[in-house]
Order: C-alpha cells, then sequence, then structure tokens
C-alpha cells in the first residue's frame, strides 16, 4: 500500500497568527502563575499577620483588665470583697478562656507559607496553654465560691504552670519568626 | 486563523487568571474556615447581694455562760442568737479547713460578736489594761465546756447536724461561733473559730494553728515574754510576723484543796502549747487563694507579608 501524507498548504500569516497566539497563551500562562504563586504567599503571611495582630489587640485589652485586677488585690480583705474579687477574676477567666479558644481556631486554621509553619504553630500553642491556664483560673475561682480552698490552690497552682509554658511558647514564636525572616531575605 | 480566534484565546486566558486568582481562593477560605466559632465579648459579673440582718422582733435562741475573768470576778453573760441565722448555718455543708476562716468572720454572726465582744471585754482608753480585755476573751472562751463532734451533748437539738463529715468512727463538724454559743459547748476548732472571731472584732490579728490531731489559735505579737511565765512562750512564723499559741480548750478547774468542794479556774496562757506539739499549719481567717502568674506578653508581628 502506497502511503501518501496529505499535502498540507498553510499560509504564511495564517502560520505567523498560530505560532503568535501560542506564545501569548504561553506568556499569560506564565504570568498568571508567577503573579498566582507570589500573591498567594504574602497574602498568607498578611493574613497570618493580621490574625495575630487582632489576637495581641485583644490580648492587650484583656492583659489590661487583668493586670488592674491582680494590683486592686489588697493583704488583709474583707471576706465579701474578696468574694467579688474572686468573682470578677471568674468572669475574666472566662472571657479569656472563650477568646484564646476563638483566635487560636482562626490562626490553626490560616495556610501559611511553610517557613512560616513554625510560628504559627508556636503561636497556636501559646494561645493552647493561656487558654488551660484561663481554664484553670475559672476552675480555681469555682472552686473558691465552693469554699473548696484546696482544689482552687491546686488550680491556681497549675494554672501557673500552663502560664509558664505560655511563656516559653512565645519564645518558640520568636524564634521562629526571626529564622522565616531571615531565610526569605 | 483570524484575529477574533486570538481574542477568544486571550480572553480564556484572562478568565482563567481570574478564576485562579480571586474566585478559588475566596471559595478555599470559606470551606477551610466555615462557620468557625464566633468572637466571644466580656460578660462582667453580676453584684454579689448583700446579707439582710434579721429583724430585732425575730424569734431567738438563748444561752447563759457563768465564767471566770482574769481578776477573779465571776461573771454571768446572756447570748441571744436569731433562730433563722442558727438554722441556716446547720443546713450550710461545711467548708474546706483552709476556709474554716469563713465561720470567724461570718457576716451574720458578726454583729453577735461585736456585742458579745464589747460587754465581755469593754472598750477602755488605759492601753495597760488592753491585755486585761484580750485575757478576758480568751478565758471566757476557754470556759465553754468541752465535746467531741461525734457527742450528740454538742448539739442543742441532740442530734448529729444533717453536715456532720463522719471519717470512720470520728465525726468533724467546724461550727459557726453562733452554734458554738447557742450550743454552749464545741471542741477545739470550735474554740479556736470562736475566739478568732471575737478577737477580730476587737481588731486583733489572728490565725487558726491545724496541728495534726488539735486545732488552736494564733495570736499576732510583736513579743510576748512576761517575767511571770514558767514556759517559754510558743510562736509560729507566718509572712513574717509571729503568731502566739493560744489554747482554745485548756481551762482547767482544780478543787482548792482536797477537803473543800471550791474551785478555781487554771487558764491556758499565751505561748503556752502544754501538751500539744508539732509544727502546725498556719490557716489566715482571710485566706485567698490566687494564681501568681498573670502577665501576658506582646509578641512581634510577622514581617514578610505584602
Amino acid at each position: 500500500m502506497d502511503l501518501k501524507l496529505p499535502e498540507v498548504n498553510i499560509d504564511r500569516k495564517d502560520l505567523l497568527m498560530a505560532v503568535l497566539a501560542v506564545a501569548a497563551v504561553v506568556l499569560i500562562a506564565f504570568c498568571g502563575w508567577t503573579l498566582y504563586a507570589d500573591h498567594t504567599e504574602a497574602d498568607r503571611i498578611t493574613e497570618f499577620s493580621l490574625h495575630v495582630l487582632d489576637s495581641e489587640a485583644d490580648l492587650f485589652l484583656l492583659s489590661c483588665e487583668i493586670t488592674s485586677h491582680m494590683e486592686s488585690r489588697r493583704d488583709y480583705p474583707l471576706i465579701a470583697e474578696y468574694d467579688a474579687w474572686m468573682q470578677k477574676l471568674g468572669a475574666l477567666a472566662d472571657y479569656g478562656r472563650d477568646l484564646t479558644h476563638y483566635h487560636r481556631y482562626v490562626i490553626a486554621a490560616d495556610g501559611v507559607p511553610e517557613p512560616y509553619a513554625g510560628a504559627q504553630d508556636a503561636y497556636v500553642r501559646a494561645l493552647d496553654n493561656l487558654n488551660r491556664a484561663f481554664s484553670l483560673w475559672s476552675s480555681g475561682a469555682g472552686a473558691y465560691d465552693a469554699k473548696a480552698y484546696s482544689a482552687a490552690d491546686a488550680s491556681f497552682a497549675g494554672a501557673d504552670q500552663a502560664w509558664k509554658e505560655y511563656i516559653t511558647a512565645i519564645g518558640d514564636y520568636h524564634q521562629e519568626l526571626l529564622r522565616a525572616e531571615e531565610g526569605e531575605g | 486563523m483570524e484575529w477574533r480566534d486570538i481574542v477568544t484565546v486571550l480572553a480564556g486566558g484572562v478568565v482563567i487568571l481570574v478564576i485562579a486568582l480571586v474566585v478559588k481562593p475566596a471559595f478555599l477560605a470559606e470551606m477551610v474556615s466555615g462557620p468557625g466559632p464566633v468572637k466571644p465579648y466580656y460578660v462582667p459579673p453580676a453584684p454579689i447581694p448583700t446579707a439582710t440582718p434579721f429583724p430585732d422582733d425575730d424569734p431567738v435562741y438563748t444561752q447563759s455562760f457563768r465564767w471566770t475573768a482574769i481578776d477573779g470576778g465571776v461573771y454571768t453573760t446572756d447570748v441571744r442568737v436569731p433562730e433563722a441565722l442558727f438554722d441556716e448555718h446547720r443546713e450550710t455543708p461545711r467548708f474546706d479547713t483552709l476556709a474554716w476562716g469563713r465561720y470567724a468572720l461570718d457576716e451574720g454572726d458578726r454583729p453577735i460578736l461585736e456585742d458579745l465582744a464589747r460587754r465581755i471585754a469593754p472598750p477602755t482608753t488605759n492601753p495597760e489594761k488592753e491585755y486585761f480585755r484580750l485575757m478576758d476573751l480568751i478565758f471566757f472562751v476557754q470556759q465553754i465546756p468541752y465535746a467531741l463532734d461525734s457527742s450528740t451533748e454538742s448539739y442543742r437539738e441532740g442530734v448529729l447536724p444533717r453536715y456532720a463529715v463522719r471519717r470512720g468512727t470520728d465525726v468533724e463538724y467546724p461550727k459557726y461561733p453562733a452554734e458554738t454559743l447557742i450550743d454552749g459547748k464545741g471542741d477545739c476548732e470550735d474554740s479556736a473559730i470562736l475566739m478568732a472571731g471575737l478577737l477580730d472584732a476587737l481588731g486583733y490579728d489572728t490565725v487558726l494553728l491545724e496541728y495534726r490531731d488539735h486545732m488552736a489559735l494564733g495570736i499576732r505579737m510583736d513579743e510576748f515574754n512576761p517575767y511571770y511565765a514558767k514556759y517559754t512562750p510558743k510562736y509560729f512564723t507566718h509572712k513574717g510576723k509571729h503568731y502566739y499559741h493560744v489554747e482554745g480548750t485548756d481551762f482547767v478547774w482544780v478543787n482548792v484543796s482536797a477537803d473543800s468542794p471550791a474551785r478555781l479556774g487554771k487558764p491556758g496562757p499565751i505561748g503556752d502549747t502544754g501538751s500539744t506539739a508539732g509544727t502546725p499549719t498556719i490557716i489566715p481567717l482571710r485566706y485567698t487563694p490566687a494564681p501568681a502568674e498573670y502577665r501576658i506578653h506582646q509578641v512581634r508581628l510577622p514581617a514578610g507579608g505584602g
């Protein structure tokens, strides 16, 4: 059998346009991908940063309330006065627990670029520890209200331990953040 | 191929870009985060309602005490407690040991203790008499008859209260001062609590001293070492302050002589631990548990964003 390729007659103009079209598609795809990759990476870091900022702003306000409350504690208070003091500590603890739970959820959901994963983990761990400390404050205030002072003491001792772990996690966060930023530079 | 074909291809590319850069990230973000938790807000606690004082014409329980003062005089003192207050105490579950100072400082008992303290130890402008006031209060409490918590004689109803805690054959029921006064009896912790309430009403700083099988009172004094004491006054240090041991139950009646029915009271002086040994746990009346760590650290924000 004699096979014969069909004869294709391509106009030079058509050929040129086809080549130009393919080149345009490749160019758009290349620029698009580059833009997409850069855009999403920067976006994700910005989003993470904004979420941390939001968390820090809320924690700052809470911190002011807590510090002022702690400094209002006297050495020899009246029983009724200390009951009211402890009740407010319980309310602050409940708010702190819910607040850290909320920010932990938001920040853990951030899809950060790989170099920032360590900082994100450390910040989430810090919020987890703070959340545990506030939960224990809340339990301690409840135990105090039930006149179970030994249980209240145990809860506050546990909260102090969780607080120390929170401070450690904050230190880890700063180190991881520095590492990520130096890696980028 | 025409120019319009190229325009179609370019338009397709733009659509793909829009989908990739805008639609997909927005959609994915919704998928990942979902509805999520709602940002909480601070809810301040409701104010604690203040206790309503009992009306003067409410029914009361009365108890009479005959006691010897430091000057040797014998006195009779009546104590009246609103029935409603007494019954309320009886129906209150007992507290953890560290919270026993709350019994001594109970708001309902306070006016009764202030009134009783004024009658036993009338205010004086002579500072030299202050020691006698203090000792009269201590002697008054020491002379309240002793009864174990497990004895039904310890309660005016003649039965163990509902919230008496049974520990094997033993029973624990720390009393509010008003309960000890109306029952007219109590054990070591009841006396220590009553004494603490009375002395606090006079402005003394006291603590409860919890020994292994005993409870006494600690009274804060800078230095107590009277020349007549045939013992070294014992004190315990708490937060840099000295609290001297005071027995609540060691007032011993002794016969004047073998032939005479007359008896003398022998009070337990300040700082004399008698047969009590060991180092007690110090329980402040105003025990204030609180966390030590509370400072939130501000963090640096990521700088790598766009």
